[in-house]
């Protein structure tokens, strides 16, 4: 039979996956997803300790921290906007900037892999003879 | 199983280690990842961790249709958890975040929770669409780049969020009462919800209705007199007196003229009053079982009275029903109980909004 330990249980894993998230990722989008997923793993322990007392101030806990976590979302990606607008990104690393002096900054020094983008080929325009060399030369000497 | 890996720490470390290896293997790197090896990690640390949680705290028996609800819902929690702190792509983090939300909606709905469980999905809902079009928006998820493909500490961030879990379910394991031997059917010490009677009480209801259901049967009268007294002895003893009421009393008495009163208050529980109510009518049944049963002359003892006591007997004994009314009873509770909480939470979401437009909202002359 499921006990109030299960409950605990998944609400601790998904709680510490989120933590995982929230320390390791730096796409500030993920991050905020991170947070919620952590939450939701708080209202998982606030349902099931009022489940096994028989009482609704667990449910009544959840419902506000699901209004909490709504500010939350309003508030961050209204904040992730206005950072996107100054650093083109949403890189959490650009703005180590703003870091205390005298901490080092970090480098990344892995360099990103690099795309071999596909050239596709380019048909002749319709109407016109088709050269020799690139498809361009052909429309343009007709 | 080899005794020393049927150890609970021994799993739970090999559980967190492998969690741990897994994470990292499988968080976005520059260069190429190991996505096999960790999703086989990953994938091990779960069968470690469902063995530890079936181990340690009880397996799922008895009633069938909700444990595997929950393992479904719970697995599904998890595994799409630790999808959206994995995955490279924010978009697919959004799609995974959104079956996150599903899969504990449906652990909401385990727990009694129907109201929390409508309401999380009606909001999460506009909050992942939201977050959706913000990835289309801004996030760079054409080639690679620095947020997607790069983390921050991946070994001791995995480390941290590891060890916290395995903190959490330490303390568990060690708050997790020691196993007593006895041949009452195995139950989970923190059972949901919380038991009203103790393993003593349903040890002697289960007597009482032996005792009960062999006077019902017994073909000599005298000898079926005797079994129904003591029965009616022992029922008056467990519920009356030291029993059920007795240890409950201070409870029990504050409850009493709460009882059948329209307007039940429901900051105390339901499930408690229901209880009282129905303690209070099996100690009637029990009073008019002595006088038209035991009380009775010979050949005059009336086994209707018999007969309706051993059903009730049998009722009271399976306590533990879902609590009904559940959106009324936490409308109410909002509006008697937290009404200064829900003001409060009502002006933080009107701050939040304005917080909201002024930060996103374009300032002029200011180019950015």
């Amino acid at each position: 039979m499921i006990s109030l330990t299960h409950f605990l249980v998944v609400g601790a894993v998904l709680f510490g996956l989120g933590l995982v998230g929230f320390l390791t990722r730096r796409n500030l989008i993920t991050l905020f997803l991170c947070a919620e997923l952590m939450l939701q793993g708080v209202v998982l322990n606030f349902l099931a300790f009022g489940r096994m007392h028989g009482s609704l101030n667990g449910q009544v806990f959840g419902l506000f921290i699901i209004t909490v976590a709504a500010s939350e979302a309003g508030l961050g990606l209204a904040l992730f906007l206005m950072l996107y607008r100054r650093g083109r990104s949403l890189d959490s690393g650009i703005w180590q900037t703003i870091r205390e002096q005298g901490v080092p900054s970090v480098v990344d020094s892995e360099p990103l892999p690099k795309v071999i983008e596909d050239v596709h080929p380019v048909l002749t325009v319709a109407g016109h003879k088709p050269g020799v060399g690139s498809p361009t030369e052909g429309a343009s000497r007709a | 199983m080899p005794p020393e890996l049927s150890n609970p720490k021994l799993q739970l470390a090999f559980a967190l280690a492998l969690g741990v290896l897994g994470t990292y293997l499988l968080l976005p790197k520059p260069k190429s990842r190991s996505i096999a090896l960790g999703t086989f990690a990953l994938v091990a640390a779960l069968a470690i961790f469902v063995a530890f949680t079936v181990q340690s705290f009880g397996q799922p028996i008895g009633e069938l249709v909700p444990d595997i609800l929950f393992w479904l819902f719970s697995t599904g929690a998890i595994a799409f958890g630790a999808l959206l702190v994995t995955q490279r792509n924010p978009a697919r983090g959004a799609i995974a975040f959104a079956f996150v939300i599903l899969s504990s909606c449906g652990l909401f709905l385990l727990l009694a929770a129907p109201f929390l469980m409508a309401a999380t999905i009606i909001i999460y809902a506009g909050a992942i669409i939201v977050t959706f079009l913000f990835v289309l928006m801004l996030s760079n998820v054409k080639g690679p780049s620095n947020e997607n493909d790069r983390v921050r500490e991946p070994l001791l961030g995995s480390l941290a969020g590891f060890a916290f879990t395995g903190l959490i379910l330490f303390a568990l394991l060690q708050s997790k009462p020691a196993e007593a031997a006895t041949d009452e059917p195995a139950e989970p010490e923190f059972a949901l919800p919380a038991p009203l009677l103790t393993k003593d009480d349903r040890i002697a209801l289960r007597e009482v209705r032996i005792q009960l259901d062999a006077a019902l049967v017994e073909s000599d009268a005298n000898a079926a007199e005797e079994k129904a007294k003591s029965a009616h002895d022992k029922l008056a003893e467990t519920i009356g007196g030291n029993g059920v009421m007795g240890l409950r009393k201070p409870v029990l008495e504050r409850l009493r003229p709460l009882i059948g009163d329209p307007k039940l208050p429901t900051t105390h529980d339901p499930r408690l009053l229901a209880f009282t109510k129905q303690t209070l009518q099996l100690q009637k049944t029990n009073d008019d079982f002595e006088e038209k049963y035991v009380m009775a002359g010979p050949g005059m003892e009336d086994k209707a009275s018999l007969r309706k006591l051993r059903d009730e007997v049998t009722v009271y004994s399976g306590n533990g029903q879902l609590p009904a009314r559940n959106v009324g009873n936490v409308g109410l509770l909002l509006y008697s109980e937290h009404l200064l909480a829900v003001e409060m939470a009502g002006t933080l979401l009107m701050v939040a909004t304005i917080g909201a437009v002024a930060i996103a909202g374009r300032k002029k002359g200011v180019s950015v």
